[in-house]
């Protein structure tokens, strides 16, 4: 049996996680499920909706942080033909489990937001785009658009209401670019996953050319409990500008990884020592990433900082998608970075030649340095690459974030590197001085 | 004789009408194509091309894009190994090399001589806590250990002593489900055909919505 990994009874999106059988209609029902989407098109305006989400504070939880009732409110309203929804399920950033998790112990959640939305837009359905690899998550989420289907509660006269309401479901099948909103599009009209130039912006020009709003899994499976308890109550847990709780996937060298609803503004420390457990026996803690493999590293001695993304921001990272992998001293910092950039030039779709070459680049590099080949030259290489790849060059984040990962490691661990490159050595195991 | 059953190609026919654009069909039926297959040919991507009004070369554009077409023959049961950076944390690395032994292939994407296995190192599969993890058969393995490759191997070599097939497991609620569901579904070619679980709703083989 694969035990449960994470929260289960957090305050919000994990309230009912302890419950046997929550994925079915009956059991999600029983505990108050659907009664928002009952009191959204029975008794309120799609204005209201966004209303009161805006006052719950509630930003995406892709990775871009964007206030979710503001990019509702960018759907033009008097638009005459159908506007979308679309869900980010594509989730693909190395170290996030997140939207997996939640859709697995409760896809009626995300399938009663995602409703919620196309109403809060003046639209009537929703399109979640689900990465292939997800079978388990994708057959659940089937069957229960299939029951609520049959329950009248999505369909010509949800409750009872005018206002059609379904939610369609659209399979990936393999490309980390399809995380990139655009990219998604693309994939969803059947093409390659490759991100459009902006504007025109997916509010005005999204799915099959239409007004779409793309919003993620957690975002919206946060929607239901917002209507529920109001926006104030959501906006009274968090910091004072991001508000509410989240999600965070913890991986990596800790004695137990897993997904935990935390309230934004815990410490790293919190969820690294506390939530997961801590290191390893006889372990320390070398470098983490905050906020998937996209985020700049941050090393042990700031494990201190908070989970507020306001302030990961000016710290020059970012709480991304809230995979958080955490590394000890066992292992090797450059072998590390080497990895990640073999992923993301892997993973480059191709389309801007910075990323295209930028990131191949960085992988012969880092084949060099590996195999002990490495001089002040590749030193070099690897900080003009870095650069070169980052500062609004690409049309999309794929290229940044493989530039943050070469330069934040060598940043933070510029001694290992010099190993690596000027004395062919690793010191994997040896303490290092600022962790 | 076409490399697509006729059936399949009407059921291909069958597919824009289910989206607002009808070229939303491409990758569904792809998939439709490659599940009859297993892996999709020249021919079948002509076939696909054709039913779906489009150009061969663009509908063989989008096969090559995506990680889950395969333009080569696969092995019956193919282990989709992470090696992202959470998982070789933990030892997924040194798990590929067991595989290669276990199932008796020298890199990825050979096809083992009983044609059953082959294998390739993919990116994160978005189940990071179970890290070491992959995935066969439509189903995640967590906590992956050599012994445990060693069983996975096993059971598809030997599928006499699986658990009977008639009542392919569902899965349960995450919090108790058994991470090994897997041990009792279909190979790939015959997914369609698995039987309905609890409380499912008349099912449409591969529906979208």
């Amino acid at each position: 049996m694969a035990e449960q990994r994470g929260t289960v009874g957090g305050p919000v999106l994990t309230e009912w996680f302890a419950k046997a059988d929550l994925h079915t209609l009956d059991v999600y029902e029983s505990l108050g499920g659907y009664s928002a989407l009952r009191k959204v098109v029975t008794t309120m305006t799609a204005q209201q909706v966004i209303d009161e989400v805006k006052i719950s504070g509630l930003r995406g939880r892709g990775g871009a942080d964007f206030p979710t009732a503001m990019k509702w409110s960018f759907v033009p309203k008097d638009h005459p033909g159908p506007k979308y929804i679309v869900v980010n399920a594509d989730e693909s950033e190395p170290g996030s489990a997140k939207d997996r998790y939640l859709m697995e112990n409760s896809p009626h959640a995300l399938i009663e937001g995602a409703a919620i939305a196309s109403f809060a837009i003046g639209g009537h359905q929703a399109w979640i785009y689900i990465r292939g690899e997800y079978d388990l998550p994708y057959e659940m989420l089937r069957d229960a658009i299939a029951e609520a289907h049959a329950k009248g509660y999505l369909g010509d006269h949800p409750f009872g209401a005018d206002h059609a309401l379904d939610v369609r479901l659209y399979r990936g099948h393999g490309a980390y670019i399809c995380g990139e909103e655009t990219a998604l599009l693309e994939s969803l009209e059947g093409k390659r996953a490759q991100p459009r130039s902006r504007p025109p912006f997916p509010a005005v020009k999204g799915a099959w050319g239409l007004p779409t709003a793309v919003n993620n899994v957690e975002t919206l499976s946060t929607v239901p409990w917002i209507i529920r308890h109001g926006g104030a109550e959501y906006a009274s847990r968090g910091t004072e500008k991001a508000k509410g709780t989240r999600m965070v996937t913890v991986s990596g060298d800790v004695k137990k990884p897993g997904n935990y609803e935390i309230e934004i503004g815990v410490t790293y420390r919190d969820i690294i020592e506390g939530l997961a457990g801590g290191m390893l026996p006889g372990r320390k803690l070398k470098v983490f990433w905050p906020g998937g493999s996209s985020a700049k590293v941050l090393p042990a001695s700031m494990l201190d900082t908070s989970t507020d993304l306001d302030g990961l921001k000016a710290l020059g990272t970012m709480g991304g998608s809230g995979g958080i992998i955490v590394m000890d001293d066992s292992h090797c910092v450059v072998k590390a970075a080497a990895r990640l950039l073999r992923f993301y030039a892997f993973e480059s779709c191709g389309k801007c030649t910075p990323c295209r070459v930028g990131g191949n680049w960085a992988v012969r590099t880092y084949d060099r340095i590996m195999a002990n080949e490495g001089s002040q030259l590749e030193l070099g290489i690897l900080e003009r690459v870095s650069d070169g790849l980052q500062n609004g060059r690409c049309l999309c984040g794929l290229g940044d974030a493989a530039g943050w990962v070469i330069e934040s490691t060598m940043r933070h661990f510029h001694d290992e590197y010099e190993d690596h490159c000027l004395r062919h050595t690793c010191n994997v195991g040896r303490a290092l001085a600022h962790a | 004789m076409t490399a697509l059953s006729a059936h399949l190609i009407d059921e291909i026919k069958a597919l824009p009408a289910r989206y607002p654009q009808p070229r939303s069909a491409v990758m569904p039926a792809l998939d439709l194509a490659q599940e009859e297959l297993g892996y999709l040919t020249p021919e079948a991507m002509t076939e696909v091309a054709t039913a779906l009004q489009l150009d061969a070369g663009y509908v063989e554009g989008v096969a090559t894009f995506y990680t889950l077409f395969h333009l080569e023959p696969i092995g019956k049961h193919r282990f989709y190994m992470c090696t992202n950076l959470s998982c070789t944390l933990r030892g997924a690395e040194e798990l590929v090399e067991h595989l290669r032994g276990a199932i008796g292939v020298h890199e990825a994407g050979d096809v083992s001589k009983d044609g059953l296995f082959s294998y390739e190192e993919v990116e994160c599969m978005g189940a990071c806590e179970y890290a070491p993890m992959c995935r066969v058969d439509h189903r995640y393995h967590y906590d992956l250990t050599a012994e445990k490759i060693d069983g996975l191997v096993a059971e598809r070599r030997a599928p006499a002593s699986a658990p009977v097939q008639a009542s392919a497991p569902h899965p349960s609620p995450a919090h108790k489900r058994d991470e090994d569901v897997t041990s009792g579904l279909l190979p790939d070619g015959e997914r369609g055909a698995s039987s309905p679980p609890k409380k499912r709703a008349p099912r449409k083989k591969k529906a979208d919505g």
